[in-house]
């Protein structure tokens, strides 16, 4: 069965990056002689944001668990027809289980490099005092109208897009393009293009707020090194209890490993949401091209569906 | 080897994201609301978020619905080089699945097959690794 | 200079530059363009329409638009036509439903509901967009709705697809971009309810004129709905400040109201109150 699962097999860090002083000289460049960057990747993979609690600080798996892990991972539990998890399209029908997608296979216990347990540090009180509200609002308030749905739902915008940009359940597409001054990292879901100027210093110009912050990049040797903040202050990253705050700041580097794969490592640092600044790599297979348009809100039915069933509920004397 | 539906709930636990917190599909469909039946496709709408299939289907007193019936995002499916007339019009499907709480003929297809149960996209096998790539 | 040259202590030195100066005259426009490393224009950069052709494509008048409320900003500006002979040659039926549209237009502009412009809209909507300019392929992304688009250079593929911002194959002719856009969406060409069908071709050229300038031009073919093809043509204005970059224009959440306000619980509750069915 393992054989057949679309996932390649890439060792520890320490071999990779031997692998990256091996290659420097063979990785491709433009013309203008940066690194390319240039490309279509997925970054999809089974190794979990945070590492379980019970491996401690250790940073990989055995062969064993690593195995296991991709088994369970890519076996499922079939749901019981009358029960709400039944409720849903089967996602082998449309190309979108883990295993129909090409999949990084890694002996990682985790996204996150530090803290040392591999876990997103404590949240803050403000933090916590912060979700309880938003959650007490939305038990209330929740299918009121259309701007009391998620982000996603309403097709605004995905928390995984970041920065930093995490891996999420399907769609992981990436295309990233270089020019002299510019790169854009475009994310598939939902076709968000960040376009980030390539500058000796940080920008002055004032800005407002942004969805994805605004970032600037420099190259430091081959690695990109793209600096971001000001955000929205709307966005729930994954994992967090509130909002990103809009003075939050990320940090990301990316570098290429060889012709078919980069590395991608991020620091987040945002005081108001955790009590310590966090970072995590994961790497970014070549794929063919292209991202395919997910345009969502032109093609939304979702959201007024939800809204309608939810008035029929409450036709009925019920609650959504 | 065709796998199993996976569930919202699982999905979300490995991954520890909230990928599929995005549609409350129990606010939109009715688990007490189950549907089985038979219809010809009049539309193919692969589409994201969701894709939507349109069936017109006749019912035991020989009146026609029309039906739509929600699946999944389209992308993996076009990077298997499926195109909007993978399922032709006039095809006949079968399917189960849970019906808008709303009442209108509009259901999520918990299953959706061709009626001869040949499944709708991959001819009866897991599709080979999308990118073609090799492993290493 | 040329006359001045008989005055100076060294004529024969000056009928030679003379004559560099009338070669590099009527070279200067090729000469001062940005290139890239394979010699191509650089197109790379922040570029915007300064016109009405979002309005209307075709000439119109100062008129009042489809929003009285919002007075005088909300009210149409004048401007000539961009299209070549200056009408778009509907066919009758095709015509009919531009009027339709138009009358519509208020709830049914696919812009007013943040529906991504396509193709050639999406160059004239009065935002900025960015032409990203790799050495391979280009990208165009668009401040309106995040709209984005990739340039395919090479290896040409028909449209896989149907999608909002089409599929473009893109070769150059001499200076000019060439590209050829299919796989799009039916959607609509102006606020006026100008349109085209899912069946067009847009066949776009982008000249550079001078580093600041680019001409653009659009021939749309499209047998279901216009009498032959036909092409728009406007300048291309590249914006100069310092640290120019687009900003976020995800207009989803400004057209919920219009697109879902009668589904929300004060909607039903208003109806409830007037004795309607929920």
């Amino acid at each position: 069965m393992n054989a057949s699962f679309p996932y390649r097999t890439l060792s520890t860090i320490a071999l990779l990056s031997s692998a990256l002083a091996a290659a420097a000289d063979e990785l491709p460049r433009t013309s203008w002689g940066t690194p390319s960057l240039q490309g279509y990747y997925t970054n999809a993979t089974i190794v979990p944001l945070e590492r379980p609690v019970d491996l401690g600080e250790r940073e990989f798996l055995t062969e064993e668990e690593a195995q296991a892990r991709l088994e369970r991972a890519m076996t499922v539990t079939e749901t019981q027809p009358g029960t709400e998890a039944d409720v849903h399209y089967q996602f082998d029908d449309y190309g979108m289980a883990r295993a129909q997608n090409q999949t990084v296979f890694s002996h990682r216990s985790s996204i996150i490099t530090s803290p040392k347990n591999g876990r997103l540090p404590p949240a803050t009180p403000e933090a916590l005092a912060r979700g309880q509200e938003i959650r007490a609002w939305r038990a209330e308030h929740g299918f009121d109208s259309a701007k009391e749905r998620s982000l996603s739902e309403r097709c605004i915008i995905w928390a995984h897009e970041g920065p930093p940009l995490l891996p999420t359940g399907y769609n992981n597409h990436v295309q990233i393009m270089e020019s002299k001054n510019h790169i854009v990292i475009m994310s598939e879901m939902i076709h968000d293009a960040r376009v980030i100027p390539i500058r000796d210093s940080a920008p002055t110009a004032v800005l407002p707020p942004q969805w994805q912050g605004s970032s600037w990049g420099r190259w430091e040797g081959d690695t990109l090194v793209i600096e971001t903040t000001g955000f929205s202050g709307r966005v729930t990253p994954t994992g967090a209890a509130a909002p990103m705050a809009v003075d939050a700041k990320v940090v990301e580097r990316i570098s290429r490993i060889d012709a078919e794969t980069l590395k991608y490592e991020f620091t987040v640092n945002d005081p108001t949401l955790w009590e310590a600044p966090w970072s995590g790599d994961y790497v970014m297979q070549a794929v063919e091209g292209p991202v395919f348009e997910y345009a969502c809100h032109e093609g939304n039915y979702g959201l007024p569906n939800n809204l309608s069933g939810a008035r029929a509920i409450e036709a009925k004397g019920g609650k959504p | 080897m065709i796998l199993r539906l996976i569930s919202c709930a699982a999905l979300g636990l490995a991954l520890s994201t909230t990928a599929h917190a995005h549609h409350a599909f129990s606010a939109e469909f009715d688990v007490e609301s189950p549907v089985e039946f038979t219809g010809k496709v009049t539309k193919v709408e692969l589409i994201n978020p969701h894709s939507w299939i349109h069936l017109a289907v006749t019912k035991e007193d020989g009146t026609t619905e029309n039906w739509m019936i929600e699946g999944g995002s389209p992308n993996s499916l076009f990077r298997q080089g499926v195109t909007k007339n993978s399922i032709p019009i006039g095809s006949e499907l079968k399917v189960f699945g849970y019906q808008a709480r709303d009442g209108a003929t509009r259901a999520v297809g918990r299953t959706i097959h061709f009626i001869d149960g040949t499944p709708l996209f991959f001819g009866g096998s897991a599709p080979p690794n999308s990118s073609g790539a090799p492993e290493r | 200079m040329l006359q001045r040259s008989s005055a100076h202590p060294t004529p024969g030195l000056l009928r030679p530059l003379g004559v560099a100066l009338l070669l590099v005259s009527a070279n200067v426009a090729a000469q001062e363009l940005p290139r890239t490393a394979d010699g191509k224009p650089d197109l790379n950069g922040i570029w915007q329409v300064m016109n009405t052709a979002n309005w209307n494509l075709e000439a119109h008048s100062a008129t009042q638009g489809a929003t009285e409320i919002l007075g005088a900003i909300g009210a149409v500006p004048p401007g000539p036509s961009v299209v070549k002979g200056g009408h778009i040659p509907y066919l009758p039926e095709a015509k009919a439903q531009k009027e339709q549209n138009f009358q519509n237009r208020r709830t049914e502009d696919p812009e007013a509901k943040c529906y991504m412009p396509g193709l050639p809209r999406a160059t004239y909507m009065p935002y900025p967009f960015q032409i990203v300019q790799s050495d391979g392929d280009l990208m165009m992304v668009y401040q309106f709705a995040g709209a984005v688009r990739t340039i395919n250079m090479s290896n040409h593929q028909p449209a896989p697809v149907d999608s909002w911002m089409g599929w473009s194959n893109g070769h150059w002719e001499g200076d000019t971009l060439v590209i050829e856009v299919t796989g799009l969406n039916a959607n609509w060409l102006d606020r006026s309810g100008n349109f085209a069908s899912e069946q067009r071709r847009v066949i776009e050229r982008y000249t550079m004129l001078n580093p600041y300038v680019i001409s653009y031009e659009a021939t749309i073919e499209d047998p279901t709905v216009f009498s032959e093809p036909w092409t728009l043509s406007m300048p291309l204005y590249k914006h100069v400040e310092e640290e120019a970059r687009l900003l976020d224009f995800k207009c989803a959440e400004f057209a919920e109201e219009l697109l879902y306000g009668h589904l929300s619980k004060d909607a039903a509750a208003r109806s409830n109150a007037a004795g309607e069915q929920p």
